[in-house]
C-alpha cells in the first residue's frame, strides 16, 4: 500500500512541480 | 495517519459493475490517502481549462500556419470556445450533481474522463476539417460537461474521508485545478513547438496528444478513488461533543437546500469573492503594463501574470486548511476585509510606483480568490451535512459562471470609460478597485447574514438516524 501511495503521490507531484518551476522561471522576469 | 475501515463484511459488493458506487467502497487496508491524488488526477487535468488561451493564437493560424491567411479563423470565434466551455462547466455541476452523488466518483470521473478527453478529439477533428462548430461543440459543450462534472466528482468523497480536516481535503484537490493550468500552458506549447511542421503549426496534433493524456490521467484517479463504508471514521477521531453553531450533524437534501437563504447567502459569497479575483485576473498583464508605464515589460507582465496563478493555486490549499481551525465563515470574513483594504490601497501603491508593494498586494489578493474555491465544500458541508454536498455544490458553481462574465465586464468596462473621460492610463483602474471593495463588502454582508440551517429543512431520515445512532 505504501509503494502504491508513493507512485502515485509522484505521478500527481511530478507534473505538478514542473509546471510550478516553469511558472517561477517565467515569474522571475518580473523581476530582471 | 493511515485510516482503517472497519470490517465491511455486512456491505453488498455483489452484482454490481466496476463503475459501481458499491464497487468502490473501500477495503479494510485502504488508506485514505490516496484519495487526494486521485481527486489531484482529475482537478491538475481539468484545470487544463485556464491555460486554454495559449491555442488562441494558433487556432487563427490554421491555415496560413506562420500567419494568418485569408479563411483562417477569427480570435473572436476562437475565444467563444473557452466561454461554452465555462459555461457548460457551471451548468453540467449544477445538473449532474445529483447523478455524481447517486453513481459515485469512480463512474462519475470515467464520464469525465471520456467527456474531457473527447472533448479533445472531436475538437482535433474539427481542426482536420476546419470546421469551428466542431470545437464549440468538441472542447466547449462536450469537454465543458467534462470540467463540470470532474470539478465534483472528488469532492464529497474527500469530505466523507476527512472528516477531521474537510477544508485541507478539498482544498488540496481544488488546488490540482490551479495547478492544471500551470501543468498545460508550457505542455502546450512544448507539444505544438514537437508537432509544428511546414504543413500545420502543431494544434491538430497536440490536441490529439492532450486528449489522450488527459483520458489516461483522469483514468488513474478513477481507478484509485474508493468511498469509506457509511459508518467509518479515522482512527482515534471522535465527532466534537460539543457542536459548534454554524456546522450540522444533520443532512440537507440538495433539493431543500437550493430553496434556504443559507443557500444564496454562500452563493453571494462565493459570486462576490470570485468576481473580485476573476477580473484582476483576466487583466494583470495590461494593467501592471499601465500602471507601471516603461518599468514593467511584456515578459515581466507574463511573469507576473505566472506570479499571480501559483498564488491562486496555493491559496487554495493555504486558505481552505486554515478554515479547519478558524471556522469558514471567519475564513471569509478575512477574505473580504483584508480584500477591502488591499484593493482600497492599490490606487495608493500606484501613485507611489512601488511594483513591489503592487505585486505583494494582487498576489495576496489571488490567494483568497483560489482560498474562495477551495473553502467552500467545507463550508457547504458545515450548512447541509455530506449527503448532498457535492450536489449542493454544483448548483452553487453557477456563482461562478456569473462571477465569470461580471467580473472582466466591470474591470474592462470601467478602465474603458475612464479612458474616454480622459482619465491617463495609469489611473483608469482606481475606480475599478473602489467598485471591486464594494462588491466585497456585499459579499461581507452576505457572509455576516448565514445562520444555520433550520431543523425544519433536516433531511428527515438522516435526522433519525443520526438521532439513533
Amino acid at each position: 500500500m505504501k509503494v502504491r501511495m508513493t507512485i502515485l503521490w509522484l505521478v500527481v507531484g511530478i507534473p505538478l512541480a514542473w509546471g510550478v518551476a516553469k511558472t517561477l522561471q517565467n515569474a522571475l522576469k518580473l523581476f530582471q | 495517519m493511515a485510516a482503517r475501515i472497519p470490517d465491511q463484511s455486512s456491505e453488498s459488493l455483489g452484482g454490481s459493475g466496476f463503475l459501481d458506487r458499491q464497487h468502490t467502497i473501500a477495503s479494510r487496508d485502504y488508506n485514505r490517502f490516496l484519495v487526494p491524488p486521485a481527486a489531484l488526477a482529475v482537478h491538475l487535468s481539468i484545470g487544463q481549462a485556464y491555460a486554454f488561451s495559449t491555442f488562441n493564437l494558433p487556432l487563427t493560424k490554421l491555415l496560413g500556419v506562420s500567419q494568418s491567411a485569408p479563411g483562417d479563423w477569427k480570435l473572436a470565434q476562437v475565444g467563444w470556445i473557452f466561454s461554452i466551455g465555462i459555461l457548460f462547466l457551471g451548468a453540467s455541476a449544477a445538473v449532474f450533481g445529483h447523478w455524481v452523488e447517486r453513481v459515485g466518483p469512480r463512474r462519475a470521473m470515467f464520464t469525465a474522463a471520456l467527456c474531457f478527453g473527447g472533448g479533445f478529439f472531436v475538437s482535433a477533428v474539427g481542426i482536420h476539417l476546419h470546421q469551428i462548430w466542431l470545437l464549440y461543440l468538441g472542447y466547449g459543450v462536450l469537454g465543458g460537461c467534462g470540467l463540470g462534472i470532474g470539478y465534483i466528482s472528488p469532492v464529497s468523497t474527500l469530505i466523507k474521508w476527512f472528516p477531521d480536516r474537510p477544508g485541507m481535503a478539498t482544498g488540496m484537490a481544488i488546488m490540482g485545478f490551479g495547478g492544471g493550468a500551470l501543468i498545460a500552458a508550457p505542455l502546450s506549447l512544448l507539444l505544438m513547438e514537437h508537432f509544428k511542421s511546414a504543413a500545420s503549426n502543431g494544434v491538430l496534433e497536440t490536441f490529439v496528444a492532450m486528449g489522450a493524456i488527459y483520458l489516461l490521467f483522469i483514468m488513474i484517479g478513477a481507478l484509485v478513488v474508493r468511498i469509506p463504508p457509511a459508518d467509518w471514521k479515522p482512527a482515534g477521531w471522535t465527532a466534537p461533543t460539543q457542536p459548534k453553531k454554524l456546522v450540522t450533524s444533520a443532512h440537507v437534501d440538495v433539493d431543500t437546500a437550493w430553496r434556504t437563504p443559507q443557500f444564496w447567502l454562500l452563493w453571494g459569497v462565493l459570486c462576490m469573492n470570485v468576481t473580485a479575483g476573476i477580473g484582476v485576473l483576466g487583466q494583470a498583464s495590461p494593467m501592471i503594463q499601465e500602471m507601471f508605464s516603461g518599468r514593467v515589460s511584456p515578459a515581466g507582465a507574463a511573469g507576473f501574470v505566472g506570479l499571480l496563478s501559483l498564488f491562486n493555486m496555493g491559496g487554495r490549499f493555504f486558505w481552505a486548511s486554515i478554515s479547519d481551525y478558524i471556522g469558514r465563515k471567519n475564513t471569509y470574513f478575512v477574505f473580504f476585509l483584508l480584500g477591502i483594504v488591499l484593493y482600497a490601497a492599490v490606487p495608493t501603491i500606484g501613485r507611489l510606483g512601488s511594483v513591489s508593494l503592487f505585486v505583494a498586494a494582487f498576489v495576496v489578493i489571488l490567494s483568497m480568490y483560489g482560498g474562495g474555491f477551495a473553502t467552500i465544500p467545507a463550508y457547504l458541508r458545515d450548512m447541509f451535512g455530506t449527503m448532498h454536498v457535492g450536489a449542493i455544490h454544483g448548483r452553487l458553481l453557477t456563482a461562478w459562471s456569473a462571477a465569470g462574465v461580471l467580473g472582466p465586464v466591470l474591470v474592462n468596462y470601467i478602465r474603458q470609460f475612464q479612458i474616454d473621460s480622459g482619465v491617463p492610463k495609469a489611473q483608469a483602474y482606481s475606480v475599478t478597485m473602489y467598485i471591486m471593495c464594494g462588491m466585497l463588502f456585499i459579499g461581507f454582508l452576505c457572509n455576516a447574514a448565514i445562520r444555520a440551517v433550520e431543523e425544519r429543512h433536516h433531511y428527515r431520515e438522516a435526522m433519525q438516524g443520526s438521532q439513533t445512532g
